[in-house]
């Protein structure tokens, strides 16, 4: 499952909720519980809730704001979202000086190099660390003698933001071209989590096949078979990898099956490797999609571009990025050329072919 | 490609082979008397093939020598014409001799395709070259023998197709491929080679690539061991690294942080003096792609004080735009 701001709020209320029910009536505790869901949607303040707990609603809110409302938001809403999202993180980061979710998404946009935006991570990297593990520490002290479920998110609360910062720190280093730091974080990342909630292997997918290293990739794909939810091998990033790695190796038949496999799993997949999309990454962490949806497939087409987008060629795609697009469009329905116009127009003389089947 | 000097090669040693022994004395004589008029000294239509490709080459060089001051669109109508040209006077040597390895590939590379397209053609053409050259025994330098050179130069365009299309592990396979067959290895391959090391961040292929050639150093192997480093995220090694490229290659700071258009290289890459401004500039064209890919690197490099220093002096030096 990746990280999703609101649901996590949901569960640090929760748990906060249920330690203040510690040692009440069972009856008084079923009641209590019956009325949370509305509480926690309409009356939040009347729950129990630290300031801890008030910054993460924050950046809840802000998540929603920058991952979710900004990337549709027309030039004139884009004006007032931006300070909104600034004010709502320094208000967070003004509750709880620790709050390291806030302090990284706040430091996201002023950065004006992907450079020092992961000088920056690296940097506060083992102070956010020490503490996250500090407060795993405390949260097992303090939920010690109650039900494992309540440990186990108690200290997964405690350590979340840690894991998110670390994952921005591979996400960043693949970008910056480091892909050997990328993978460091990533096993890090691996070890620390074993629901790899922060989809680091999708990250380590994409560095693997930059270094055109197929055995890392099939090492990656073992240990994924273990972790407890994984779509192991089959999921877009690791697929886009594999498929970039026979492109390199100049396996034409193999990459055109990988193709295929892309165009059986995802809907609408066609248009989306036609298009190549670039979106901005999640400043939360990366955005929650469901499993094998369009979306998902655009996403990591758009994380892949460090990949497709190598090289030299005339269309400005990359050498893979070219190959792709041509690709699918051999296999695009009349349809989806239509859908595809602009597409095929900036191709060029290439585009030519495809245009025929559009008319 | 210096191919006259290879076609007075070509003609000189079947010359030798059909007097039979000679001293070296003599063949020094009949080089020079070959060198004096080649074209009187053609007996067969290999040779007569690849007097047309010394004189296509030629004929590309001078058109591209008198391009230098157009503006962009008159630079890439010329340049459209150039290359057709040179695409219908490999025809000319092809119907003359199929077999002329050095036509075909100056035939594909002509075509002006993208890398990605262009290595396909090119992957085909090593095969019927080695086909072609495979039943004669390879010295221990193929670059010694005239007629083994076709292969090494097919070698070195597959290399850089490779490279330019995101193959940097094809790439350096091709390269030391090349690098195996002829260890002098006079067309560079080397540096193609540690390009592509530095891009797959692989620290012992790119050291041990430098020990085989003593640690010459050159543009290519300063300037990829600083990206090497940066993307290890060694950073006091990284700026230790760009320090020295800057120092050691002539305008090596100048040709980074303001690189110019290189035009594709047909078939070889122009030769340049060890660690000079040309090379320099050869070195950063090259790289282009592995640059983007770390796509910090340049700014990074600026901040360095010597870096900017160097290259705004060498700018104020040469009356170059700074």
């Amino acid at each position: 499952m990746p990280f999703d701001a609101k649901w996590e709020d949901y569960q640090r209320m929760a748990l906060r909720f249920a330690e203040s029910l510690d040692g009440s009536e069972p009856l008084a505790v079923a009641r209590a519980y019956a009325g949370f869901g509305r509480r926690f949607a309409q009356d939040r303040d009347s729950l129990p809730q630290t300031d801890a707990d008030r910054a993460f609603h924050l950046v809840a809110t802000a998540t929603d704001l920058i991952d979710y409302q900004l990337p549709f938001a027309t030039d004139e809403e884009a004006e007032t979202i931006i300070p909104h999202a600034h004010r709502v993180l320094e208000e967070a980061i003004s509750l709880d000086a620790n709050c390291f979710d806030a302090i990284r998404m706040d430091e996201a946009s002023r950065c004006p190099s992907f450079e020092s935006y992961y000088v920056f991570l690296q940097e506060r990297e083992p102070e956010v660390r020490a503490v996250c593990a500090q407060a795993r520490e405390q949260a097992a002290k303090e939920t010690g003698d109650s039900s494992t479920e309540r440990l186990e998110l108690a200290c997964a609360l405690a350590t979340w933001p840690h894991l998110r910062w670390l994952a921005m720190m591979a996400s960043k280093a693949l970008i910056c071209g480091r892909n050997r730091e990328t993978l460091r974080f990533c096993n890090e990342l691996l070890d620390l989590d074993l629901n790899d909630n922060a989809g680091a292997r999708y990250t380590a997918a994409l560095a693997y096949a930059k270094l055109e290293d197929e055995q890392g990739l099939d090492q990656l794909e073992a240990r994924c078979r273990r972790l407890t939810q994984s779509s192991a091998g089959t999921d877009a990033w690791m697929l886009i990898a594999r498929l970039a790695l026979a492109h390199r190796k100049r396996d034409l038949p193999r990459a055109r099956q990988l193709v295929s496999k892309l165009i059986e799993l995802y809907p609408q997949a066609v248009v989306a490797l036609a298009r190549q999309r670039e979106l901005p990454d999640g400043v939360f962490s990366r955005l929650a999609v469901p499993p094998f949806s369009e979306d998902e497939l655009i996403l990591a087409l758009s994380e892949a571009t460090v990949l497709t987008q190598e090289g030299r060629d005339s269309l400005g795609k990359g050498a893979l990025g070219s190959w792709l697009l041509q690709e699918s469009l051999a296999h695009a329905t009349r349809a989806q050329l239509d859908e595809l116009d602009d597409v095929i127009e900036g191709m060029g003389p290439l585009g030519t072919a495809f245009m025929g089947g559009a008319q | 490609m210096n191919a006259r000097s290879e076609l007075v090669e070509r003609v000189a040693s079947r010359r030798r082979a059909e007097l039979g022994s000679l001293s070296d004395a003599g063949y020094q004589e009949l080089l020079e008397a070959v060198r004096g008029d080649v074209e009187h000294f053609i007996d067969s239509p290999e040779e007569e093939a690849f007097l047309l490709v010394a004189k296509a080459v030629e004929r590309e060089s001078a058109a591209r020598d008198g391009e230098d001051l157009l503006d962009d669109n008159a630079f890439f109508e010329a340049r459209t014409r150039r290359m057709a040209r040179l695409s219908r006077d490999c025809d000319e040597a092809l119907a003359i001799d199929p077999t002329c390895l050095d036509a075909r590939l100056l035939h594909v590379l002509a075509q002006d395709q993208d890398p990605d397209t262009t290595l396909g053609p090119l992957l085909e053409l090593e095969q019927t070259a080695i086909a072609q050259l495979g039943g004669s025994p390879m010295p221990a330098d193929a670059w010694t023998d005239v007629r083994l050179r076709p292969l090494l130069r097919i070698k070195a365009a597959v290399s850089r197709s490779s490279f330019d299309s995101a193959r940097y592990r094809l790439a350096s396979e091709k390269g030391e491929e090349a690098i195996a067959l002829s260890p002098s290895d006079v067309l560079g391959l080397r540096h193609t080679c540690a390009l592509a090391y530095a891009r797959l961040e692989d620290e012992t292929a790119f050291d041990a690539l430098d020990v085989r050639f003593s640690r010459q150093g050159s543009a290519w192997s300063h300037l990829g061991r600083a990206i090497l480093l940066y993307k290890l995220g060694r950073m006091p090694a990284a700026r230790r690294a760009i320090s020295g490229y800057t120092r050691l290659v002539e305008g090596g700071a100048y040709a980074l942080i303001k690189p110019i258009l290189i035009d594709t290289y047909l078939p070889d890459r122009p030769e340049a003096a060890p660690l000079s401004f040309q090379e320099a500039t050869l070195a950063v064209h090259e790289a282009d792609p592995v640059i983007c890919d770390v796509p910090d690197f340049v700014g990074w490099a600026q901040g360095i004080r010597d870096v900017w220093f160097s290259a705004q002096d060498f700018a104020n030096r040469k009356g170059f735009d700074w």
